[in-house]
């Protein structure tokens, strides 16, 4: 596998650019949060948001969401960019997703709490999206939108390229 | 002697013309731009990847509620984290409105205005919409016919540079074109349908004002091709679409003509009852608190539609009590934007097996067909759609599922969604207007603006009908899924097209400027930006103030060559 940096050289080279070269040094972490310093998850909520986030984006041959570090980056994100009020539902949503999920979530091995955070979602994306489900919702978009904004997301998974260059209405797949 | 031949106030998107164009003239121009300076090199964020973003780039909740209150809920889509310091802070830039009324002012002050951050759709205006005030005994007639600005449009298009298709259409005419952007096979057939299904309507290209075949002019102001990145509310490092600091400015100052001050708001303009002229303008400076004057043979105002507007009544005299240039009493007033609200998208099917490469900056517009080729409607004027159809993607989250399935998933294109949002017209009403706060001033000491504007019978009507005209288009191309909510009125000023503050006339009477954007009163003083708008049309309006501005610095310099002003 490439490296990130190789990746990010090759999409320099094909376009052709120097003035690039600036933008790509230097591969900022999507990971506001230093490991151990938690600014706004308990220890237990970490933990539970992290185990909620490899279920739902595991690692495959391509990093999982721990891998990038998802529930640290959702640490800093609640720590600099939410206020009060929003840290205050994080944290209920977070409480609320734990009693759905019980308390033996925590132990559960792989495969029995993919079992049950599968059913969890599958209740929450019932056709009239329950509202009683809208914490896990809300929380399954944001370590999805964290996972796809880190360099190893959105260049490996979503092929994002930075510089297309050019627009083609239709690639046959 | 003066100090300079002429002065312009603002640098934005009207403002850059007329420094190039005065300039390109010959003239010594001192461009007066309110805000600081803006550097590509140091201030575009546009080459920022997604994963150097500082929180998903939302700006901190603390940090909208403080400063941002205005400008973030207003153009939400546009005020990042990473390019916050486009936009002005509410808090040091206040304003206040009518009981009952509001008002979004959504702007940002530095060089360039708001031609950085702008979307850059740029449609023409058509024979109709001059005549329409006319035809329907509406407000004044505008001095103007579509023939009379047609040279000027070219002139700017070839320019600026515009990426559009040639698709022979009265209403809104063809204009000087880069290759367009291909539509999305789903976006042709829903052309297909809609135009079989409803004769009269059609869906093309959206124009946008992108390079994608740049002239040599534009290749020596170091301007390049439209790398489909989408990222242009950020700045563009290739200077692919036009603003005012990729084109007009660069050429006004390769002419050696242009002397460039930051950080200069405009407080007043000075007046000689004896010559009937301008003699400059007064200043005070951002940083400093300094005020300075400035004197000059001529004076444009480019500080955008209220700004000049609130410039213009700040300039109080003995001849003039209400405000420079405003026998009329018009200056303020018909303070007009456009409308949206109203739309639909649904998912369109058949091209489950296709995705797109790059990210294109429009998709398509379904130019005005209301009271045109459709003339049953319970409203007047009409509307145009901007939309497109790509796929939905995965990404977000709001998909059923969990691992690798669902991490997959985000490979693939997914279904496919259409939307198209409607912009309408808004009549002009001269009780809509701005004021100067009777008592409450800025930390500059400028009184602050008071809005009184809202909506008439027209534009509620008509959106209504855009909404449902929205879904049956998009039945008719077989969607599903369709979504087309209850409208939602945007705010006033919300579309960020606000216009028609001094409007152009033939009447001294009745209009404040006559067809050269030249006051009535003061003949050396021009207004080019939306001010002069005498209806509002519904195309986006940018590219239609800089037809109008080269054309008003053209006569300004006859004139001046005549030693008239
Ligand atoms: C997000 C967004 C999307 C848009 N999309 C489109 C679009 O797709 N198509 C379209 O046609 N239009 C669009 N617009 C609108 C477009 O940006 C404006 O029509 C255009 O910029 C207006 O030009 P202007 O010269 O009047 O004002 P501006 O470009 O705003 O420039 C005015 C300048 O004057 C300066 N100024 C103000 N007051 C003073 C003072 N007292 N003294 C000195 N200087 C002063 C300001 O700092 C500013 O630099 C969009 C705008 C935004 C923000
Ligand atoms: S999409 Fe084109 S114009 Fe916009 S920022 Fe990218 S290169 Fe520049």
């Amino acid at each position: 596998m490439k490296t990130r940096r190789e990746i990010l050289q090759g999409l320099i080279v094909s376009i052709g650019g120097s003035s690039l070269l600036t933008a790509c040094d230097g591969f900022a972490k999507i990971a506001p949060t230093v490991d151990g310093e938690l600014r706004f998850y308990s220890s237990e909520e970490i933990e539970l948001v992290t185990k909620i986030s490899d279920l739902i984006i595991p690692r495959t041959d391509t990093p999982g969401a721990s891998d990038v570090n998802v529930s640290g980056f959702l640490d800093g994100l609640m720590a600099e960019w939410a206020n009060a009020e929003t840290r205050e539902n994080h944290h209920r949503d977070i409480k609320r997703i734990g009693g759905q999920l019980g308390d033996s979530f925590r132990e559960l091995d792989e495969q029995d709490a993919k079992n049950k955070l599968a059913n969890l979602d599958t209740r929450a994306y019932a056709a009239d999206r329950p509202d009683e489900y809208s914490a896990y919702r809300s929380l399954k978009g944001l370590i999805t939108q964290a996972y796809f904004a880190s360099e190893e997301g959105r260049l490996l998974e979503q092929q994002w390229v930075a510089v297309p260059g050019r627009w083609n209405p239709r690639v046959e797949i | 002697m003066t100090d300079f031949d002429a002065i312009v106030v603002g640098s934005g998107m009207s403002g850059g013309w007329s420094a190039k164009e005065l300039c390109e003239r010959g003239l010594k121009v001192l461009v007066l731009e309110r805000g600081p300076e803006i550097k590509p090199d140091r201030d575009y964020v546009d080459q920022l990847p997604p994963w150097e973003e500082k929180n998903l780039d939302r700006i901190a909740q603390e940090e909208i509620d403080k400063h941002y209150f205005k400008q973030y809920p207003g153009v939400a889509y546009a005020v990042k984290e990473s390019n916050k310091h486009f936009w002005v802070k509410d808090d040091d830039h206040p304003y206040e409105t009518v009981e009952g009324t509001d008002y979004d002012w959504l702007r940002g002050y530095h060089t360039a205005g708001r031609s950085i951050m702008w979307s850059r759709q740029s449609y023409r205006m058509g024979p109709q919409d001059f005549t329409a005030n006319k035809d329907e005994g509406v407000a004044v007639d505008w001095p103007v016919r579509y023939d009379e600005i047609k040279p000027w449009y070219d002139y700017v298009e070839e320019f600026a540079g515009v990426a559009g298709n040639l698709d022979g259409l009265e209403q809104l005419p063809d204009g000087v074109y880069q290759p367009g952007f291909e539509l999305t096979d789903a976006e042709k057939l829903f052309k297909t349908k809609v135009e079989s299904s409803f004769p009269g309507r059609n869906v093309i290209q959206a124009r946008v004002a992108h390079l994608t075949n740049p002239t040599d002019e534009q290749r020596e102001l170091g301007r390049t091709n439209c790398q489909a990145r989408n990222r242009c509310h950020f700045g563009c490092a290739f200077k692919a679409y036009f603003s005012s600091l990729h084109a007009t400015l660069p050429a006004a100052e390769r002419t050696g003509n242009m002397t460039l001050v930051h950080n200069a708001i405009v407080q007043s303009l000075e007046y000689d009852p004896e010559q009937n002229r301008l003699t400059g303008v007064r200043i005070v400076d951002a940083e400093t608190n300094e005020h300075r004057f400035y004197s000059s043979r001529l004076v444009f105002l480019n500080a955008s539609p209220i700004a000049s507007a609130m410039i213009l009544l700040q300039s109080k005299s003995e001849t003039f009590p209400n405000g420079l240039a405003n026998t009329s009493d018009q200056v303020g007033r018909n303070l007009m934007d456009h409308i949206s609200g109203a739309g639909a998208n649904g998912l369109i099917h058949g091209f489950e097996n296709q995705k797109i490469f790059g990210r294109r900056p429009g998709g398509i517009y379904i130019p005005r067909y209301a009271n045109i080729t459709e003339k049953d409607k319970p409203y007047s004027r009409g509307f145009g759609y901007q939309g497109g159809a790509s796929p939905l993607g995965n990404a977000g989250g709001q998909i059923p599922g969990i691992g690798r399935e669902f991490k997959e998933a985000h490979k693939s294109p997914g279904p496919w969604r259409i939307s198209i949002g409607a912009f309408g017209e808004q009549l002009p009403n001269p009780n809509n207007r701005v004021t100067l706060h009777p008592n409450k001033t800025d930390k500059w000491n400028n009184p602050i603006a008071l809005f009184n504007v809202s909506y008439g019978e027209n534009e509620h009507i008509m959106l209504q009908e855009a909404n449902k005209d929205a879904a049956a288009m998009l039945e008719a191309a077989g969607c599903t899924n369709i979504n087309s909510n209850t409208v939602n009125l945007t705010v006033p000023g919300n579309r960020i097209h606000e216009m028609g503050s001094a409007r152009m006339g033939n009447d001294p009477d009745t209009s404040v400027l006559n067809r050269w954007c030249q006051a009535h009163d003061v003949p050396n003083l021009f207004v080019t930006d939306g001010s002069f708008m005498t209806s509002a049309a519904c195309q986006n309006p940018s590219i239609s103030y800089m037809a109008f501005t080269a054309r008003a610095c053209d006569h300004a310099m006859k004139l001046m060559q005549e030693n008239i002003i």
